[in-house]
């Protein structure tokens, strides 16, 4: 997922920082409809999910010429940044810290009846809507933008373990709102 | 995708089928205004002075000379050191004297004369400190 063809993003981001501007050209080619994608999944909302990806390139730019090769991915790094930011704009939509988002266990099916979208993306997308930011951050990185468990830890900041109880957890909770949504999803009831 | 293939729905490996269908959906790239803002961003932040290997400038200096004396701790021990020191110029504290009678509790004041230095039983001296020289001058021969 993070592998890309031609020059490595590290040769390319120090190109940058050289003066070269094809290298930015090629860099924003490469990386930004990814972070584009990935904050839409993720924020579900088309102009948050462009200014997050503008910050995050923003915040690549001006590390560059401190950037040292060879550690971190810039993809990686930048996923990262564009999650981080992704979230700050969940949390502030909720309004409550993210510990104190409760991580319901029980079914509630109630919760969705309510939707009237017949398209299945725009079913999955709203139940991923219903997941605790954390869980929904690691599902969409593992099943939609399809890393790995070490690149979500990496991109996440916490553990593999970690990364596969919340993909685990996120997985079943979305299997239960989706429980709801039998028709939208062309399920033979 | 056929209906078969959701009769699995919501079971989490027919979520599995879902995924595969967002992954496939091919998402709308960057539209040309937002791809043009960003390299826009890109251009101006590649400015000289703006992304270009940067001399450090004052605030960093400062920065780099506060680390090495080990930081906002080691900071505000000079500080400390700093004050005390216009405290005792403008304070002109008194003679010493009677710190240094406290710190030796006393013995600043003892009499140097023998006889206190000594077992009065075993020598019965009573005399100054150039008599105890030479009693000592005599046991030695």
């Amino acid at each position: 997922m993070i592998a890309s063809p031609g020059p490595d993003d590290d040769a390319l981001l120090a190109r940058y920082a050289a003066g070269d501007a094809v290298a930015a050209r090629q860099l924003l080619e490469r990386l930004a409809p990814r972070i584009l994608r990935l904050a839409r999944r993720l924020l579900q909302d088309p102009v948050e999910a462009e200014d997050v990806t503008q910050e995050a390139m923003l915040r690549l730019w001006q590390i560059a010429p401190r950037w040292q090769a060879g550690g971190a991915q810039p993809a990686t790094w930048l996923h990262r940044v564009a999650v981080n930011l992704a979230t700050d704009r969940l949390r502030r939509r909720r309004g409550v810290g993210l510990d104190e988002i409760a991580e319901p266990d029980d079914p509630d099916p109630g919760v969705v009846e309510g939707m009237m979208q017949t398209d299945r993306l725009r079913a999955l997308d709203e139940a991923l809507a219903m997941l605790p930011d954390r869980q929904r951050v690691a599902v969409v990185l593992r099943h939609l933008e399809g890393m790995t468990n070490p690149e979500i830890a990496a991109t996440m900041g916490i553990g593999v373990e970690a990364v596969e109880s919340l993909t685990a957890r996120g997985k079943r909770r979305l299997a239960q709102l989706l429980q709801g949504r039998r028709d939208d999803l062309g399920y033979d009831r | 995708m056929s209906q078969q293939q959701w009769t699995d729905v919501p079971d989490e490996a027919g979520l599995d089928a879902l995924f595969a269908e967002a992954r496939a959906a091919d998402p709308a790239p960057p539209s040309d205004a937002f791809f043009a803002r960003l390299q826009t961003d890109a251009q101006a932040a590649q400015l000289p002075g703006a992304a270009g290997p940067v001399t450090p400038g004052l605030w960093s200096r400062l920065g780099a000379i506060l680390a090495g004396i080990g930081g906002a701790p080691g900071l505000a021990g000079v500080g400390a050191a700093g004050l005390a020191g216009v405290w005792i110029g403008f304070a002109a504290p008194g003679p010493t004297a009677d710190l240094v009678n406290s710190f030796w509790q006393g013995a600043a004041s003892v009499s140097p004369r023998a006889s206190v230095w000594v077992d009065g039983t075993e020598t019965a001296l009573d005399t100054g400190s150039a008599d105890l020289l030479s009693v000592i001058d005599g046991e030695m021969q």
